[in-house]
């Protein structure tokens, strides 16, 4: 009998590990999740990536297009210009042009602007996207906070003049489009009836205003910010509370809360710890998932507003058939909500010890 | 029922807490630079679309740059600007220029004394330096100019390759760079071309790449105005003062504040009385609220507009000029006009193919009678129909004695307000004289790629050209929606023709290039004249209104007042030399 080598028993072993390892790594829920989040954006990011490419015209043309509209250039020169100024191959077969995405894409290379030669696409990124997750995530909490407050209160008084005043406000709000709210605070507080100073509110900072942690940057921030943020809550704040509404007055007439009532809980206890903690379940996942769409920022509201966020880049990557910058601001959106949607699914399961998943 | 009031109090408290804060911030927020500047100093306001860093950049060759559209010219000034109707030059950087025929040469002297404002003199070197990046670039300029050369510090000799009048604009109307930024580019730009490299080859190419990625990281300048870097937002930037630029003190204005955005976003502001002066395409109905506030509203001609043109392969009923001129009778032009663009939409009187503003310019008195008005005629249209060996069907509708049922799509972008409105009007028109038209509305960016492709029936397509000499107009009339010379088969018309005011067959491509070749202007004059009747008979498309500005002029805010209605300068296109700047730069246009 030949004892085994221990040098021979060793790949052996390693290679029966590997199923197993991949067995386990395929059995763990956390991993397994992890590894759709990522099929996602990868396909997300291909679709992207070709269907730019569909769209009528290209980089050229949409300049060339530009100087005969803004300057009104005979077509022959407007075409001159454009094909010297855009130093880009765009005959380059699109697949090859896919895997060279691809490939930058996996050492974090978005790529360069077209429309703006040189210019790394994250720099622009990075430029512009803390200001959208500044607004539209103080919107958000501002959204959230008062949508549930209300909402619970609509529930607690349901049937009352309140309750059916806010209800119609809600749905009144949730049905106007964010920008129509965009134009008429602007046309009627601004220009009609000059409440507002909406000429000095546009863009995301006052000129000479040094960046910085101080009292003036602040406020002022916040004064240009004020009413892009106020109309992201108008318009959002509606669908909170009636969700709210509805997933409390459900909660309200579940057994326990009854039991809580009859065992002569205070209100205060009943309100927090069974009915707005349950209540406020449904409205985890839609919160974490708006978390995600935060990244992307509204287009037609920071276009109005002319507020710096990611919704103006894209804009104008849109209307300048900017394929690079179009698809970093599509990947980042992608990526955020499917992360987000992927942060709901893990901790779901600690928020609510009923639904926790196994192994 | 659950009831807290504290609930309520809190509410309160918060609600007054987010008022206090706004106010505190409206407060503390210094006034915008319209005030600011307005207490300090004078300001105009004006509105123009821009990208910020890191989009935006100061390389005014390459794409995205901050070069502010009109106003550029009060930044890197051009050698001259235009007037369009005393057919003469505003010298700016350039004092004098004249073209030698013998020796093919366009001979410019410079400005003396002037500086950049780095304070280093501007000079001869700094033209030819522009240049030579221009010809990297592959500037149109050089297909006409052989070389350049600099006999001293304020002389500079174009040299044609190609003897053109047109060189004289392309050369004044070229923003000089500064030779301090740009002047190494330059050099290497003669490097390669003294090595024989060619536009094709690879250094060319790999240059042409590393001068579109150059970003310098401030603005050297010859005019009376730059870009406060430090005060740019996305809202608004500012331009101020170059107090060292010799055109400083005609200027009146200490500042321009340039808001940002397209018209959606220019709108409220101009109507909040910010802006002294915008180009944006403002539609009827904003018009006249800015009509409402007392504002002027300026209409300078772009010398261009929308015309309907023919696909000759899919339309072969439409091959008879008598066809086309009897459209062009029976179709009220006025009522197109007015549903696009109301008093902002002129309907031309020549049909020329190009504006009417040059018709008197290029063509003699004995010309200019000869040209058909197309006047609304339904009885005469249908005489040339039936002329043409055309019938009405049972349905009204005309069939071609090839038996062509002559029903058709007209093909418009849906997001031009102002041309769907003009293409539904021409639809119903030709409908009801019996050629049934039906409006196909596309997105806006497909427009270029079908009209080239072929991809239509009818479509609004522009005419006429932002250049003074027609020329340009009849190479977007006849050869850039067209074959050969077109991006594809565009409208196929065949450009040899029989032409009976012309006396028999001519070559209008020909005719084309040669309109715009010699530095005998009076030879130009000839085939311009001959180019414009022969259109005239053809029609191979049909001009429908001139596009005006519409652009709001208030007076007593921040501007004096502008010139007088009917002033020639208001004869300039509003882009290819804006009048603003030329007012500004000449002192008319006064400060408050």
């Amino acid at each position: 009998m030949v004892a085994a080598s221990p040098t021979l028993a060793k790949p052996a072993d390693a290679r029966a590990s590997l199923p197993e390892a991949w067995r386990a790594l395929a059995n763990n829920y956390v991993a397994r999740r992890i590894g759709k989040a990522v099929l996602t954006i990868w396909a997300v990011a291909t679709m992207t990536f070709f269907l730019v490419r569909l769209m009528p015209g290209n980089p050229v043309e949409q300049f060339i297009g530009q100087l005969i509209a803004q300057y009104q250039l005979p077509y022959a020169e407007a075409r001159d210009q454009a094909a010297s100024l855009f130093a880009i191959d765009l005959d380059q077969p699109v697949y090859l042009q896919y895997f060279s995405f691809l490939g930058k894409l996996a050492q974090g290379d978005l790529g360069t602007s077209i429309k703006s030669q040189g210019v790394k696409v994250t720099s622009i990124i990075v430029a512009f996207l803390p200001w959208t997750l500044f607004c539209v995530g103080i919107s958000l909490f501002i959204s959230f906070a008062l949508g549930i407050i209300l909402g619970a209160l609509m529930a607690y008084w349901r049937g009352s003049v309140l309750d059916y005043s806010l209800t119609t406000f809600g749905s009144l709000l949730h049905s106007i489009p964010n920008y129509l709210i965009a134009m008429i605070l602007i046309i009627f507080l601004g220009v009609r009836w000059e409440l507002l100073p909406v000429v000095k509110m546009r863009g995301s900072m006052s000129p000479g205003i040094q960046p910085g942690f101080t009292l003036v940057f602040v406020l002022d921030v916040l004064f240009h910010a004020a009413l892009p943020i106020v109309t992201y809550v108008v318009t959002t704040v509606g669908t909170w509370m009636l969700t709210m509404k509805a997933s409390t007055t459900a909660t309200l007439e579940e057994d326990y809360v009854n039991f809580a009532r009859a065992k002569g809980l205070t209100d205060r206890r009943i309100r927090t710890a069974y009915v707005g903690r349950n209540a406020i379940l449904p409205l985890f996942t839609q919160l974490t998932l708006s978390i995600g769409f935060v990244f992307g920022g509204s287009v037609l509201i920071e276009s109005i507003f002319v507020y710096r966020g990611i919704g103006t880049i894209l804009v104008s990557a849109v209307s300048g058939r900017d394929y690079p910058v179009m698809q970093g601001c599509f990947l980042i959106t992608t990526a955020s909500v499917v992360f987000a949607n992927l942060l709901a699914d893990l901790l779901y399961g600690y928020v609510d010890p009923r639904v926790r998943v196994g192994q | 029922m659950i009831q807290d009031n504290t609930l309520a109090v809190r509410r309160r408290q918060a609600i007054g807490l987010a008022g206090a804060v706004l106010g505190a911030a409206a407060g503390a927020v210094p006034a915008t630079a319209s005030a600011q500047y307005g207490m300090a100093s004078k300001s105009f306001n004006g509105a123009w679309p821009y990208d910020l860093p890191p989009t935006g950049h100061y390389n005014s060759y390459a794409t995205g740059n901050l070069n502010l559209g009109i106003y550029y010219d009060l930044m890197e000034m051009p050698l001259g600007m235009y007037y369009w109707a005393k057919d003469s030059w505003m010298p700016l950087m350039a004092t004098a220029w004249e073209t030698n025929a013998e020796k093919a040469t366009f001979q410019v002297k410079l400005r003396q004394g002037a500086k950049w404002s780095d304070g280093i003199a501007f000079g001869s070197k700094d033209v030819v330096n522009t240049f030579m990046i221009q010809k990297l670039l592959n500037n149109v300029v050089w297909r006409y100019l052989d070389r350049i050369e600099t006999p001293d510090d304020y002389t500079v000799n174009f040299i044609m390759s190609k003897p053109t009048t047109t060189v004289e604009r392309y050369v004044l109307r070229m923003n000089i760079r500064p030779s301090s930024i740009y002047g190494d580019w330059a050099n290497k730009v003669r490097d390669i071309v003294n090595a024989g490299k060619t536009a094709d080859s690879d250094e060319w190419k790999a240059l042409r790449k590393e001068v579109s990625e150059f970003r310098p990281k401030s603005q050297v300048v010859t005019g009376p105005f730059m870009i406060d870097q430090k005060n740019m937002t996305e809202a608004q930037l500012s331009l101020v003062k170059n107090a060292g630029s010799w055109a400083a003190k005609t200027v009146s204005f200490d500042s321009i504040i340039l808001y940002n955005g397209e018209t959606p976003t220019v709108t409220p502001i101009v109507l909040a009385k910010e802006v002294d002066y915008a180009t944006h395409g403002f539609p009827p109905a904003t018009e006249k609220a800015f009509k409402d506030l007392g504002f002027r509203v300026l209409r300078p001609p772009t010398y261009a507009g929308p015309a309907l043109y023919f696909n000759y392969a899919k339309m072969p009923a439409i091959a008879p000029k008598a066809v086309r001129q009897a459209i062009a009778h029976a179709i009220k032009r006025d009522i197109g006009a007015a549903a696009a663009l109301g008093e902002s939409a002129e309907p031309p009187k020549f049909m020329a193919g190009f504006s009417d503003r040059l018709v008197d310019k290029w063509m003699t008195p004995d010309q200019i009678g000869k040209l058909n008005k197309y006047e609304y005629n339904l009885a005469g249209a249908e005489a040339l129909m039936t002329g043409a060996g055309y019938k009405k069907g049972s349905d009204g509708v005309w069939v071609s004695p090839d038996g062509e049922r002559m029903e058709y799509e007209v093909t418009v972008p849906a997001e031009f307000a102002d041309n769907s409105a003009l293409a539904q009007a021409i639809a119903e028109q030709l409908t009801a004289f019996g050629i049934k038209t039906t409006v196909r509305l596309i997105t806006f960016t497909q427009l270029t790629p079908d009209t080239q492709q072929g991809n239509f029936q009818m479509v609004i397509q522009g005419w006429g050209s932002g250049n003074p000499h027609p020329h340009f107009a009849f190479v977007q009339d006849l050869v850039t929606w067209n074959t050969p010379s077109g991006a594809g088969p565009g409208m196929a018309y065949p450009l040899i023709q029989k032409v009976d005011a012309l006396g028999g067959e001519v070559d209008l491509d020909a005719m084309v290039t040669a309109s715009a070749q010699g530095l005998d202007k009076d030879a130009q004059k000839e085939l311009i004249g001959k180019l414009a009747l022969a259109y005239n008979e053809l029609l191979p498309n049909i001009p429908q209104y001139e596009r005006l500005g519409n652009n709001p002029a208030p007076e007593g805010l921040r501007v004096k007042a502008w010139p007088a209605v009917g002033d020639p300068i208001f004869d300039n296109s509003p882009y290819a030399d804006s009048f603003v700047i030329m007012l500004m730069l000449d002192g008319t246009l006064q400060s408050v």
